[in-house]
């Protein structure tokens, strides 16, 4: 039973969205709770000031009753008069819909979480993607290359450096960076990464160079490696002998069959590299004090800013779901046999 | 698959991978790190765990020093860590009235530029019950000859009370920065507006001089700044018998080099016992060891060792329980089809779709915030399963089409019995290879986690090293000696896994061979 296009993409997007509700579910499950311990202690707090101010107004304390009348007040505020699974529920939908309101304390100079993660996001897409596709570029050049000729010198030096990469933490490596040109060789000033603001187009440049030399050095190899693989899967087809015995020259051989062929695992990759680089690295962030989402979630975390933590993993979650789902439909127009597998149920 | 099949697949295998050059090396390179692993505790001590996170084991050691083979790339020598214990000592003991005193003697020889930064003792006990009882401590030392200088014996320390378990450290006693003034004095280093008389008693000479140092300005200000072990340790001469200026000795004096004969007096009432196996005196060096110390003085080398261990536990448990639970996924849900496979299906994705690591931070909030190992693996495992079971399902589809099981099945095996002996084995190979591949990743994980401050501190790794450098401010610092070693070991570690897995995955997937 064959599906047509816009069928399968319908049951993939359904099927997506339903993964990132329930996602959304989980995550609102646990962060409910951590939200009531944070929120009773403001209650508390604001009663206590509620408190003061009365006593200074009326020259008298409030009566007990006052008092709980405020505090319940309070109470159904923050919507702690809810039973718990009520509380998860409309957290799970106010999250859902993008309705993150505010977070409590200050973070990154504000409390409205979507302006928090709206500049957090533009300074990890401007370090993060712009990496990203240098190493892509880098990747398929590299890739490409050492698969034509496997075994060449290219094509050992860059097994080897996807091996080495692949275990290096990322953020590791940004402080042997840090150590050697800016401590050691001093081409840079310390404070571009002592501190997290800077000023200026050119100090912003400076301040990236750093970490995009980080980030595109412990990932190109790993990139290379793969389209390296991928390739040489396809080379071994009987097309790609049937077109070097029709003639077709070499060069027309690799890149116009060859990579056209083996173009739809490639296009996942370059998606999930994409998508992937918008949620930042939370410890790279750290290491060179940049301020973007990964940095937003550890500052979140430090802050107990529960609003804007579970903002970020919603935003998280749905950007690998996001990726799936465009991946799986973009498999499904390139390559027309997987949407009868998806369809073909037993 | 029967016994014999096995060892003769085993034995296939085995002659395949042998002629593979990185998988052997990577397989020799873990035997030793498994060795290392395994010889820490008899390398080093065992209760090094414990004593990982007390200052007080680390009290004698300098902190942020870099290792000692420093000095061979610098113009300036740097002195090392050098602990005298009382078998290095010549120790006498009488009876004088009613104390005992004991004498212990012994050389430091001085070959540096940069002298000890602290001299530090310890381990002396006794059981005195009452303070004034407690054992007092003298030192005097006897420099190398400096031509000019009058007086080459000083009196570091006098009578100064060590109680149990105590430690002077002589760079931050008061007492021994006024005898060193003292001596410098004695030696008419510089002048003071009245001078000392000489008839006094020692204790009112010194009073007196304190007196007069805190009254002059330029003098107190010497006082203040100066380091006690540059002194003692230091020219006071120009090398031709002339006094250098007090100015000179204070910041910019040299080492004088050369053997110094420290004589330590410990006298002690005769109705108390004191007990001087354990007594040492520590040159805290400039530098320690092979890969010096941290903030706490703990040595690099120490921690770098024990985090083996960590790595290759945490590595290699996080590894088989995902690959296997991954692999039990995978096959099953294949094997049922159907709905349960929709299930299943939809609940990896479901769980691809957590962000790791947050989520990480938020399970490790969950356990308390400072999660124990178990713990972590457990949190690991949850979170890693996914991929392979992914992989593993879509071989197993191929194989569920095979005519054998189909044959099984026919000769009415059951599910398990199906999914146990006949599928799961021929997925051994690829898991093999998986769990050598996953390995990086879990030590990385834990790394991370680790670095972030969310394990527990008493467990001993990179992580938590690299974690301690970090809020040690090393890398701006450049303390290089605390950053680079735990990350190359994570990096080593991780190298050798995937050479390993790599190699397996090059002798089971003939088709990514080498052309």
């Amino acid at each position: 039973m064959a599906m047509g296009f816009g069928k399968y993409v319908l049951y993939r997007v359904v099927n997506g969205v339903i993964i990132l509700f329930l996602a959304v579910l989980l995550m609102s499950a646990l962060f409910t709770k951590l939200a009531t311990i944070q929120l009773t202690t403001q209650v508390d707090s604001e009663v206590q000031q509620w408190v003061r101010g009365y006593t200074q107004t009326h020259h008298q304390a409030p009566s007990k009753e006052l008092i709980e009348q405020y505090r319940a007040q309070r109470m159904h505020y923050y919507a702690l008069d809810q039973p718990y699974w009520k509380r998860t529920w409309m957290y799970t939908i106010d999250t859902f819909f993008f309705k993150w309101g505010k977070s409590i304390p200050t973070v990154f100079g504000t409390h409205d979480v979507k302006d928090q993660i709206k500049t957090a996001l533009g300074r990890t897409i401007l370090l993060f993607t712009t990496s990203e596709i240098i190493i892509i570029l880098l990747g398929i050049a590299l890739g490409v290359k050492s698969a034509q000729i496997p075994g060449s010198l290219l094509d050992r030096t860059i097994s080897i450096l996807a091996m080495v990469t692949t275990s290096l933490p990322m953020w590791w490596l940004g402080m042997l960076m840090i150590l050697v040109f800016v401590v050691y060789l001093d081409w840079l000033p310390i404070t571009l990464y002592s501190q997290t603001a800077v000023s200026g187009w050119s100090n912003i440049l400076k301040k990236m160079s750093l970490p995009v030399f980080t980030i595109v050095l412990v990932s190109f190899g790993g990139w290379a490696w793969n389209i390296r693989n991928i390739m040489i899967g396809t080379m071994q087809e009987d097309f790609i002998m049937v077109a070097r015995a029709k003639g077709v020259p070499e060069r027309k051989v690799i890149y116009g069959h060859a990579l056209k062929a083996s173009s739809p695992p490639i296009i996942t990759m370059v998606i999930f590299g994409m998508i992937g680089s918008l949620s930042g690295a939370i410890i790279t962030e750290i290491v060179f004090n940049w301020p973007g989402m990964g940095r937003l979630y550890w500052e979140a975390l430090q802050l107990n800013a529960v609003r804007t933590m579970m903002a970020l993993n919603y935003i998280f979650a749905f950007l690998t779901v996001f990726s799936m789902v465009l991946a799986d439909i973009l498999y499904g127009y390139l390559d027309p046999r997987v949407r009868v597998g998806a369809a073909a149920r037993s | 698959m029967r016994w014999v099949d096995f060892k003769d697949s085993v034995k296939r295998f085995w002659s395949e991978y042998k002629h593979q050059k990185s998988g052997m090396v990577g397989l020799a390179l873990l035997i030793i790190l498994v060795g290392l692993a395994l010889a820490a505790p008899y390398i080093t001590s065992h209760d090094i765990p414990e004593k990982w996170q007390t200052g007080q084991a680390w009290m004698t050691n300098p902190k942020n020093a870099p290792p000692s083979w420093e000095n061979y790339f610098t113009s300036v020598s740097k002195a090392p860590q050098k602990t005298f214990t009382v078998h290095d000592m010549q120790v006498k003991s009488e009876k004088n009235g009613s104390m005992k005193v004991y004498t212990l003697t012994f050389t430091y020889n001085m070959r540096y530029d940069v002298p000890p930064k602290d001299i530090v003792l310890t381990g002396l006990t006794s059981n005195a019950s009452r303070p004034q009882d407690a054992p007092k401590v003298s030192i005097t030392v006897q420099r190398p000859p400096e031509k000019g200088v009058k007086y080459g014996t000083l009196t570091l320390l006098s009578e100064t009370p060590l109680p149990t378990g105590g430690a002077l450290q002589l760079a931050y006693t008061p007492q021994v920065k006024t005898l060193l003034f003292y001596w410098l004095y004695e030696n008419g280093v510089y002048q003071l507006p009245m001078q000392i008389p000489p008839q006094l008693p020692m204790e009112m000479r010194l009073m007196y001089l304190n007196q007069q140092l805190q009254m002059n300005n330029t003098l107190y200000g010497y006082y203040q700044s100066a380091d006690p072990m540059r002194i003692l340790f230091g020219q006071i001469t120009d090398g031709k018998g002339h006094l250098l200026p007090l100015e000179k000795i204070i910041y910019e004096s040299s080492g004088l080099q050369g053997p110094y004969k420290f004589t330590v007096t410990i006298k002690a009432p005769s109705y108390v016992d004191v007990n001087l196996d354990k007594f040492e005196v520590a040159m805290v060096g400039r530098t320690y060891g092979l890969l010096g110390t941290d903030q706490m003085g703990r040595p690099i080398a120490i921690g770098l060792l024990w985090g083996t261990r960590v790595a290759i536990a945490i590595g290699l448990s996080v590894a088989v329980s995902t690959v296997l639970i991954g692999v039990l996924i995978g096959v099953t849900s294949a094997y049922l089809g159907g709905w349960a496979d929709e299930f299943i299906q939809r609940f990896t994705e479901f769980m691809m779709s957590l962000p790791v690591l947050p989520m990480l931070i938020l399970l490790s909030l969950y356990f308390g915030g400072r999660i124990s190992l178990t713990q972590l693996v457990f949190i690991l495992v949850l979170f890693g399963w996914m991929g392979t079971a992914k992989v593993a399902r879509s071989m197993a589809l191929q194989i569920k089409e095979q005519t054998y099981i189909e044959a099984a099945r026919a000769l009415g095996a059951g599910t398990g019995r199906i999914v146990f002996r006949h599928m799961v084995p021929q997925l051994l190979p690829y898991a093999f290879a998986n769990i050598a591949l996953s390995v990086p990743g879990a030590i990385l994980n834990e790394a991370g986690l680790s670095f972030l401050g969310l394990t527990n501190p008493n467990i001993i790794s990179w992580g938590q090293m690299l974690n301690a450098a970090h809020q040690n401010g090393a890398t701006l610092n450049g303390y290089w000696w605390q950053v680079i070693p735990p990350g190359l070991a994570i990096a080593l570690v991780g190298f050798v896994f995937v050479l390993i897995g790599v190699s397996l995955d090059t002798v089971l997937n003939p088709r990514l061979k080498r052309a």
